[in-house]
C-alpha cells in the first residue's frame, strides 16, 4: 500500500485513519500539520515521505549551530 | 574600602608592548571580571573582559576547563596541531585601500596599494583553501569594493568551488552604484556584511568621520534589489552608540527578510584606535545581551541567545529568530546540550563544529528566492509546518556579536577555540592572531 493512500486502519482499534490537524513538539517548538489519525487511540501516522522530507527539514532548520 | 578579589581562573596571556607570552588570572571585583597579567620588563596590566552576572561568565562557559594552552601560542599560528577548531570561514584580503579614514580600524586600512593581490593571484588561494575543504571565503580589506574588479574576484572564488562567499564592506559604493552591486550577485557572492554603526548620523560623524546613514540605506536597497541579504554590523563603543543597540535591531527587523540579522562587534583596541584604552572604553558581551534585553522592551531575552558554539564561549553569542506576518518574533534557539555544545568539543579538537555554524550562518544570511511565505496562513496558525519552513528560510533573522582580543585581553584559551582565519601566505591564521597589533600600533 502506497503511503499516500488514506485507507489505513489502526493496528490496535480497527479504526480506519481520519485525516487530522495535530500537534508536534520538537526542541520545544509547537508544530501543526494535518496527517492520519486514529479517531479511537490517537495514534497518528506519519507516511514516510513525510518523516523524510519537511519533517527532517524542519528538524535541520530548528537545530541550532 | 578594598575591593574583595576573588580568583575565577587560569589562563596564559600576552604582554601588551613585547608581545612576551605570560601568566595570567581572570579574577573578579564587584561584578567585575579582569584579566590581569605581569610582564618582567613591562609591568602589571588588567582589563575588564565581561561585567555583571545576568549571565554569569561561569554560567555562561560552563564546560570548558582551564587547559595549559600550547607554549608555542600564538608564534606559531597558522594553523599548529594543537589548535582545537577547524576553519569555518577564511577572510582573504583583497586590498589594504579603503574610501573611509575612521578612527577605528582593525586593518589600520587607508589610501595604500602595496602589494594588492591580482585576481590570478587571489584565484590561487581559493583553490588552496577549497582544497583544504575551506568552501566559505570573507572578502576583506581595506574596502574590497574600491576595486572594480572585484565582481572578476568573485567569479573566481566561485570557479574554485567556493559555496559560500561573503563580502565585509561599508556599503558606500553598494548604494552608490547599482550596476556594480548587480554584477557582484551575478558573479557569485552570497551575502553581504555591512558597517553599520547606528541609525543616527552623528554616531558616523564620531566613528567614520561622516555622515553614512543614507548611504546605508542606499546600499540595503540596491542588495534588496539583487536579492542580496544583508547583516548589519555594528561596532559597539561605549558613550558612542551603546544606547542605539536597540534602535539598530528594530532598523533591521522593519527591513526583514532584507536585512538577515545584527552581528554586533564590541570595539577592540587593535589596529588604528584614538588611545590607549581604561576598562570605561570597553563594553562586554553580557552588557549587550542586556542591552538588548532592555532597549528592545523586553521582546528579545537574554534567554534567546547562546554562547559561541564554534568557537570559545567568550568570543560571542548567537540567537535565531524568525520575524512573524504580524512582525512578533520567533525565537528558535532552545538551551541544549549536544553537537558542538559537547564538553568533549571545547576541550579537543572538535571535528565538526565549524562545519555545523558554517552551513548554518550560510542558511540564515542568504536571500531565498522563493518569498511566498511573505502572507500569513490563512487560518493565522502560525505553527503550519509549510508556513514555518518557508517562512524561517525567507524571514529567518539572526543576532550575533563576536567579541574580538586585543593586545591588553588577549587570552591564549580562547585563540585556541578560535575558527575565523585569515588566510595569508598560504597560512591560515586565527583573526586575533593575525590583527593583533602592541600598544604602539605594531605588528
Amino acid at each position: 500500500m502506497n503511503s499516500n493512500d488514506n485507507n489505513w486502519k489502526c493496528a490496535k482499534c480497527d479504526m480506519p485513519l481520519v485525516k487530522k490537524k495535530t500537534l508536534f513538539t520538537y526542541l520545544g517548538h509547537n508544530i501543526t500539520y494535518e496527517v492520519s489519525r486514529c479517531p479511537k487511540c490517537g495514534s497518528v501516522f506519519i507516511p514516510k515521505e513525510l518523516a523524510e522530507g519537511k519533517m527532517a527539514e524542519v528538524e535541520a532548520q530548528l537545530e541550532d549551530k | 574600602m578594598l575591593e574583595k578579589i576573588e580568583y575565577v581562573r587560569h589562563t596564559y596571556s600576552l604582554c601588551p608592548i613585547c608581545f612576551r607570552r605570560l601568566q595570567a588570572d581572570i579574577v573578579k571585583t564587584g561584578t567585575e571580571y579582569l584579566l590581569r597579567k605581569e610582564c618582567p620588563e613591562h609591568g602589571f596590566f588588567s582589563a575588564v573582559v565581561w561585567r555583571g552576572e545576568q549571565p554569569s561568565l561561569e554560567e555562561w562557559q560552563e564546560g570548558v576547563e582551564p587547559d595549559e594552552a600550547y607554549s608555542g601560542c600564538p608564534k606559531s599560528c597558522g594553523l599548529c596541531s594543537h589548535h582545537l577548531r577547524k576553519t569555518c570561514c577564511a577572510l582573504v584580503e583583497v586590498t589594504s585601500r579603503c574610501n573611509l579614514s575612521c578612527a577605528v580600524c582593525f586593518a589600520s586600512s587607508g589610501e595604500n596599494i602595496a602589494d594588492e593581490p591580482t585576481v590570478e593571484n587571489l584565484s590561487k588561494q581559493f583553490k588552496a583553501l577549497v582544497n583544504n575543504g575551506n568552501t566559505f571565503v570573507q572578502l576583506s580589506g581595506g574596502e574590497p569594493t574600491v576595486r572594480d574588479d572585484l565582481p572578476d574576484i568573485i567569479a573566481a572564488a566561485k570557479a574554485a568551488g567556493c559555496e559560500t562567499i561573503q563580502l565585509n564592506t561599508n556599503g558606500i559604493r553598494l548604494g552608490q552604484d547599482p550596476s556594480y552591486t548587480r554584477t557582484l550577485k551575478e558573479a557569485g557572492l552570497s551575502f553581504v556584511f555591512m558597517q553599520f554603526d547606528g541609525t543616527k548620523d552623528d554616531i558616523y560623524l564620531k566613528l567614520r568621520g561622516r555622515p553614512l546613514l543614507k548611504c546605508k540605506e542606499a546600499a540595503i536597497d540596491c542588495c534588496a534589489e539583487n536579492l542580496l541579504g544583508l547583516t548589519l554590523v555594528p561596532t559597539v563603543v561605549p558613550g558612542v552608540n551603546d544606547r542605539d543597540i536597540g534602535g539598530i535591531i528594530s532598523f533591521g527587523l522593519e527591513r526583514s527578510p532584507m536585512v538577515r540579522g545584527v552581528h554586533f562587534q564590541p570595539v577592540s583596541y587593535f589596529g588604528r584606535y584614538p588611545k590607549a584604552p581604561s576598562d570605561l572604553d570597553r563594553i562586554t558581551l553580557p552588557e549587550i545581551l542586556r542591552a538588548i534585553e532592555e532597549q528592545t522592551g523586553g521582546k528579545i531575552r537574554i534567554a534567546d541567545f547562546l554562547p559561541s558554539s564554534c568557537d570559545h564561549p567568550r568570543c560571542g553569542f548567537h540567537g535565531d529568530f524568525v520575524v512573524l506576518p504580524d512582525g512578533a518574533l520567533l525565537s528558535l534557539t532552545v538551551k541544549r546540550k549536544s553537537a558542538c555544545c559537547e564538553k568533549k568539543g571545547l576541550t579537543t579538537l572538535d571535528e565538526a563544529a565549524h562545519i555545523k555554524n558554517r552551513n548554518f550562518v550560510a542558511r540564515r544570511w542568504k536571500r531565498t528566492e522563493d518569498e511566498t511565505a511573505e502572507r500569513a496562513p490563512r487560518d493565522g496558525d502560525y505553527t503550519n509546518l509549510d508556513f514555518i519552513l518557508r517562512r524561517i528560510k525567507s524571514h529567518g533573522f539572526t543576532i550575533t556579536a563576536m567579541a574580538f582580543q586585543d593586545a591588553y585581553t588577549i587570552d591564549l584559551e580562547r585563540l585556541q577555540r578560535c575558527s575565523l582565519h585569515v588566510y595569508k601566505g598560504g597560512k591560515t591564521i586565527p583573526f586575533c592572531a593575525y590583527y593583533l597589533t602592541d600598544i604602539l600600533g605594531g605588528r
